[in-house]
């Protein structure tokens, strides 16, 4: 194997609350690690900020602003707009906010900000649902999963929140995996690199609130983008799409079977869920190809 | 009464880092940082640290992978020719997509230190105990070569005019080229073994007058005993002993057949003979009482043997011979061939009905050999057709070891090879009164310090094989038939260094850590650190998740439970 | 070069100009460099928003003007800002109050000295755009300090003395005025110069502030300990705010010839009867009281500038002596009544003599109470023994 070239000086503590084998905490780890140290994090409510730490202890070691669950996106606007009134336009305002956070009560305000282009990179840490609060579903939880709210399945499709930042014409929008490192690595200094909104989500398998062993995070998320239920992609200016890994490996019914929240799923089920997949992965690989893009980026 | 009252914590604004909690009281297993045998270092005869000298080779340090090599083997170029690789069978990468072509590589290799003529280092020490070896064959090569290294005074007795045993005279120079053999054999010799040629040991007297001029003796003189074929009259001109006829064809001058030859025998010598008699223009056929899955010889050598025109009777068994007017007419039947176990010999049952003629003018049987006890010393003891010996090759005789085809029914070179790296390390215990772990499972290079020694082989189960794109195995070249028969060149040709590196470049280095650095990296907790060479996991932080052992490529992690 | 020049007049200038309240509103904002405005339009405070805007276009307001697709966003932004370090003002009016309230409390437990103008406007449902102090009188529990004007003039005032109570006392302050009553009347008001200003309101320079070079983080989950240590910090900072306003407030006399006070006493002495009243309301009951006197009754006004923290010992000093005190609300509390009426009531609780207070709910949902109709209230309650419960008038 090619060794994993992604170690940079830890922004991340030991120490923190995060449940063992958690891909939030891991996630973080790398984001903060290639934002480096001029940058502040904006964390709202969230299984994040509960790793972020009791007070008076941090587990950043960059400065946190932890807002209310909603404003996220506002609030990193102010805190931009304050950098920059006070001489520190080079310092990074990131956000790291949970799905909840974001597709749902968050959304308004960084449709908004997205809008304004405020220069901000806002890093949605998709664990497909409300998890700090006991896993409910939110609008990025997909088809069929059960969750507390949904005890018999959820009925409607994940929201397809890639699509609607890319519309809003963002200069960078793109889906990132921890299974994936390099990958994401890459993309976080690609949007590092560049100024306004930038948008990423990442695929973060909550090992209880999707019923996962402690060890297998890293597998569910890797199985999720090998059978095209998270695909990795990169869309630049909200118009050259580009599907970073653009085979896919697995059924989704693999990926699937790793989890307890879709157990006991109909034949049926397992079919339209591969259905789905399949139809948004066509529709990705054309606009991918449109741009002469697909499988542009080294995807590990 | 003057009580210090600590300042109150600040509601708001941290002022210090989570570092000072210690998350590690939340685990019940801890992750350890292991060195463990992979499955081919085990299958492996010499026990050759596989996983190591591959991982060297893959990072195009080849010097240091024949260093690693070499450790265990003085003739990679030899056995990554000849060896019957159990060590592929065994290799993980079998459950994955294909086994690693670990010989191939390990001829690659031993190749390239040819080339670049590198020699090895001299002994650090120089011991005045000086041991013997009798029998110029791989395991008296590899003892002298392994006591040599540790500084002993080593002299080697050898009836024939030249080193190599069955590798000069059984061994074909078109499956092991002569200038390969003489190379690596010269190398041993010039760590300065004193080699005496012509001198066969087999007096009484001899063997008395050697035991006490040694402070110990190391016995290889192979099985030199042809066995025969009971129904068949070896004083008739047309009934050829194989060895005999190998030995001589492969020293240039074989006594002359008739053109029509049988050859009974189903393992690498009978095929040896077919092969070489084909070389010689002779029709061959193949008369073995296994069927072709059976046969004892390696698959690649029944089919290179197809290819050269040999032709094969397998599953078949010669009756009897007469002559007649156009030749030898040889009454044979089909047989059902069970294999026997350890202690229980095989059984041929003949199918009613099914027999047949063959026609030659040469029967030659190659159908094994014993050793010839009567030339030893009549002192050590004897277990059936070989001479005794325990796990370390002792022989039970003061100051007496014994290994390779005189001690064993493992008839390779790399077991031969291996017995005579483990007698001389006995041998070497001895001398310096040591006691020692008589398991080779441990022999492999040292690894990082921080390393805990686990004996578990790896399981492809502990491997995170996703790390590997699937891919098949290097397919090396072979010669063309036609080719072959004209010019005697060697059959199997080598890998290129882009196909050695690709090949390298598959293989999970098994229970031997390759610092990628992953488990440092898939650490939530940030809880693997780097330490020197290896790697530690932080107990005060470590919850025990499992992700770095999950994801380590080679199955050098694993979880211990804890009982708190 | 005419900006430039313009620029350069603005800041050494003092001079008056004829605004209505928002516009005042505007130039105070301005004449305190805020940093970071955030902001969002609403009917009747619309006009402060176009004036920031108008004073950046012009390149005489040097600060990062925030458009957000709600108020809540607004306050959203507001609050860090304001933690990074940098002076923020905002402004906003009934609805866009009430959709900040969450951001509100945040604010103060984030002790961030935030600034922002509410005109009062009536709440909905149903719908209307009159003067009505519920909106603000709602959020009386945030934490905010609360000022309620009179004027254009003294919306300007107040918005430069609030920055420097603010940024003493880490506390957010809301500047009200009522909606179109002073929000769009216009008068004469003197602008004192960027230099007098300056040298009034010094940069905003907090204790801490989110820094990558100190990397300490705010907002972390509390214990019961720590929240409870935070509201007594709070509650200290909210008691000296009165001293803190007077002096910004002598401050402001001293340099600028006029003052305000915390509450003011207006015509009082001898007084057995005082109108007690804020806002707009007041400059009606001024009316009313000078016509009382004139007719010889013994009547005064008193006018509460600070309502949070209720300055309980001031209101309690201006009473002192006085029989019968009338409260008008321009505000309702349903089920409980005026606002203004129960705080006075329970400010006074256990004063020695304690006037008798009557409330009346006059001028909800911005119906017009003229200064007769004031007088007669004042004559009305002389006459009669206060109700428990404020009382429908108009
Ligand atoms: C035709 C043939 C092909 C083979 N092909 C393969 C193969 O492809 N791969 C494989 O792994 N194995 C092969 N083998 C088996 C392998 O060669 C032997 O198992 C191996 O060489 C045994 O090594 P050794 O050192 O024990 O004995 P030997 O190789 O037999 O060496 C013994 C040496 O001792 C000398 N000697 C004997 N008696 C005395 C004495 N009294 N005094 C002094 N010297 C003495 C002999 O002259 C000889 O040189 C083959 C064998 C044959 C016959
Ligand atoms: C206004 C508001 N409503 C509800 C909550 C309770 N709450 C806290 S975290 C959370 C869920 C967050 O889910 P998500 O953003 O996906 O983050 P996760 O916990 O999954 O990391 C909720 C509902 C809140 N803090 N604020
Ligand atoms: S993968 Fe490599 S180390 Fe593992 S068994 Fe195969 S050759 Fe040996
Ligand atoms: S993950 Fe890599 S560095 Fe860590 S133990 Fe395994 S091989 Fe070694
Ligand atoms: S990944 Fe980290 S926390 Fe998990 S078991 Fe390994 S060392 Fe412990
Ligand atoms: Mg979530």
């Amino acid at each position: 194997m090619t060794p994993l070239d992604v170690q940079r000086e830890a922004m991340l503590c030991s120490g923190h609350a995060a449940c063992p084998g958690c891909i939030d905490a891991l996630t973080a780890r790398h984001v903060l690690a290639t934002m480096g140290p001029d940058t502040m994090a904006v964390i709202p409510p969230s299984c994040m900020a509960v790793i972020a730490g009791p007070q008076p202890m941090s587990s950043l070691r960059i400065p946190v602003y932890q807002p209310t669950l909603e404003s996220s996106a506002a609030a990193a606007s102010g805190l931009r707009r304050a950098l920059n009134a006070t001489g520190r336009r080079d310092t990074q305002v990131l956000v790291l906010a949970g799905d909840g956070g974001t597709y749902d009560i968050g959304f308004q305000c960084l449709s908004s900000a997205a809008e304004r282009n405020e220069d901000m990179l806002y890093v949605c840490l998709d664990n497909e649902g409300y998890m700090n609060t006991g896993a409910q579903k939110s609008s990025s939880t997909p088809h069929y999963a059960r969750t507390g709210s949904t005890p018999a399945g959820k009925t409607s499709r994940k929201k397809n929140l890639v699509e609607i930042m890319a519309a809003h014409g963002v200069p960078y929008v793109a889906t990132a995996s921890a299974s994936h490192l390099p990958d994401l690595v890459r993309k976080v200094e690609k949007a590092k690199a560049i100024r306004g909104m930038r948008f990423m989500s990442v695929l973060i398998p909550c090992l209880d609130g999707w019923g996962l062993p402690d060890d297998a995070g890293l597998k569910a998320a890797r199985y999720a983008v090998e059978c095209g239920a998270f695909p990795l992609v990169e869309v630049e200016d909200g118009t050259r799409w580009t599907l970073n890994v653009d085979t896919r490996t697995r059924p989704v019914a693999e990926y699937l079977s790793l989890q307890a929240r879709y157990r006991g799923l109909a034949d049926d089920e397992v079919a339209a869920l591969q259905a789905e997949v399949d139809a948004a992965w066509d529709q990705l690989l054309a606009r991918s190809r449109a741009r002469g893009g697909a499988g542009a980026g080294e995807p590990r | 009464m003057n009580q210090m009252i600590p300042p109150p914590v600040p509601t708001t604004w941290t002022t210090a880092t989570t570092e000072a909690v210690h998350t590690g009281s939340w685990r019940a297993a801890l992750p350890r940082y292991v060195q463990a045998p992979s499955p081919c270092h085990l299958a492996c005869p010499v026990n050759g640290d596989i996983a190591t000298w591959i991982r060297l080779a893959r990072e195009r340090d080849f010097r240091g992978a024949w260093e690693a090599l070499t450790r265990h083997n003085p003739f990679p170029a030899i056995a990554g020719r000849v060896c019957h690789h159990p060590c592929e069978s065994a290799c993980n990468r079998s459950g994955y997509d294909e086994a690693l072509s670990i010989c191939r590589l390990e001829r690659f290799v031993g190749d390239h230190a040819i080339a670049q003529r590198w020699s090895f280092a001299a002994p650090p020490v120089e011991r005045d105990a000086s041991v013997a070896v009798v029998g110029g064959g791989p395991a008296g090569l590899s003892a002298a070569y392994q006591l040599r290294r540790l500084g002993y005074r080593v002299t080697l007795h050898e009836a024939r005019d030249a080193l190599g045993g069955l590798m000069r005279h059984g061994i074909p120079s078109y499956r092991l080229a002569r200038d390969v053999l003489d190379a690596e054999i010269a190398r041993v010799v010039a760590l300065g073994v004193d080699v005496h040629l012509s001198a066969r040991l087999d007096t009484p007297a001899a063997w008395a007058a050697l035991r006490s001029a040694h402070d110990a003796v190391f016995v290889a003189t192979g099985a030199q005993r042809q066995k025969r074929l009971p129904g068949l009259d070896y004083a008739q001109p047309w009934v050829v002993d194989g060895a005999a006829w190998l030995a001589a064809a492969n020293a240039g001058a074989p006594p002359a057949l008739g053109r029509r030859v049988v050859v009974i025998g189903g393992g690498s010598a009978a095929l040896d003979v077919a092969r070489s008699a084909r070389r010689r223009g002779h029709a061959v056929t193949v008369l073995a009482l296994e069927t072709r899955a059976q046969m004892p010889a390696q698959r690649e050598e029944v089919e290179e043997a197809l290819e050269e025109g040999v032709a094969l009777a397998d599953g078949a068994m010669l009756v009897a011979a007469r002559e007649g007017p156009g030749g030898l007419r040889l009454a044979c039947v089909r047989v059902t061939f069970l294999p026997g176990g350890p202690g229980a010999p095989f059984v041929v049952n003949r199918v009613d009905g099914s027999d047949f003629e063959l026609h030659a003018d040469a029967v030659v049987t190659s159908i094994g050999q014993d050793p010839d006890l009567a030339a030893l010393d009549a002192a050590l003891p004897a277990d059936g057709a070989l001479l005794a010996v325990d796990a370390v090759q002792a022989t039970g005789a003061d100051g007496v070891w014994a290994g390779g085809d005189v001690a064993s029914l493992a008839r390779f070179v790399t077991d031969a090879i291996g017995q005579g790296k483990r007698a001389a390390q006995a041998i070497d215990r001895a001398l310096r009164s040591r006691r020692g772990d008589a398991a080779a499972r441990r022999d492999w290079a040292p690894g990082p310090a921080a390393a805990t020694p686990r004996d578990a082989p790896v399981e492809l189960a502990s491997i995170a094989t996703h790390w590997y794109p699937r891919q098949v195995r290097a397919h090396a070249p072979r010669l063309a038939a036609a080719a072959r028969l004209a010019g005697g060149d060697e059959v199997q040709l080598p890998l290129d260094v882009a196909q050695a590196l690709d090949e390298a470049s598959r293989c999970f280095s098994c229970g031997t850590c390759i610092a990628c650095d992953t488990c440092v990296v898939v650490c939530p907790d940030l809880a693997v650190r780097r330490t020197g060479d290896g790697y530690a996991v932080l107990g005060d932080y470590c919850k025990g998740c499992g992700l770095c052992v999950a994801e380590c490529p080679t199955g050098s992690m694993d979880m211990v439970e804890e009982v708190r | 070069m005419d900006a430039v020049a313009d620029a350069v007049a603005d800041a050494v200038a003092a001079r008056t100009l004829l605004l209505t309240g928002n516009e005042a509103v505007a130039w105070g904002a301005r004449l305190a460099r805020p940093q970071v405005c955030p902001v969002y339009p609403i009917t009747p405070q619309t006009p402060v928003l176009e004036k920031l805007t108008e004073f950046q276009a012009q390149g005489v307001l040097d600060a990062e003007i925030i458009t957000p697709e709600s108020e809540h966003s607004v306050m959203s932004a507001c609050i860090p800002a304001s933690l990074a370090g940098a002076r923020v003002f905002t402004a906003t009016a009934s609805q866009g109050l009430l959709l900040m309230h969450e951001l509100l409390h945040y604010a103060s437990g984030a002790r961030v000295p935030i600034v922002m103008a509410n005109v009062n406007r009536t709440v909905a449902s149903p719908w209307a755009f009159w003067p009505d102090h519920t909106d603000s009188l709602a959020q009386r529990d945030t934490g905010w300090v609360q000022l309620y004007v009179e004027s254009a003039q003294e919306a300007l005032d107040s918005v430069l003395q609030a920055f420097r109570v603010a940024e003493q006392a880490l506390l957010p302050v809301l500047v009200s005025l009522d909606a179109f009553y002073v929000s769009h009347a216009m008068e004469p008001v003197d602008v004192p110069s960027q230099t007098e200003v300056d040298a009034y309101l010094p940069p905003f320079a907090p204790p801490r502030r989110l820094d990558t070079a100190s990397a300490s983080s705010w907002g972390n989950v509390v214990s019961q300990d720590m929240f409870y240590r935070h509201r007594v910090a709070l509650q200290e900072a909210m008691d000296g705010v009165p001293a803190l306003l007077a002096q910004a407030d002598g401050e402001w006399q001293r340099r600028f010839g006029r003052g305000w006070g915390v509450v003011e006493r207006y015509r009082c002495e001898d007084a057995d009867a005082v109108v007690v009243t804020m806002g707009s309301m007041c400059g009606t009951a001024r009316v009313a009281v000078d016509a009382l006197r004139e007719a010889g009754e013994a009547v005064g006004l008193v006018k509460l500038r600070l309502f949070r923290p209720l300055p309980a010992a001031a209101l309690r000093a201006a009473l002192a002596g006085i029989r019968d005190v009338v409260v008008l609300d321009r505000n309702h509390s349903p089920g409980a009544g005026g606002i203004l009426h129960q705080e006075l009531r329970a400010a006074l609780y256990g004063a020695p003599e304690a006037p008798r207070v009557h409330g009346l709910l006059a001028g909800v949902g911005g119906v017009n109470v003229p200064p007769q109709r004031i007088a007669a209230f004042a004559r009305e309650c002389r006459g009669t023994t206060p109700r428990p419960e404020s009382v429908w008038v108009r």
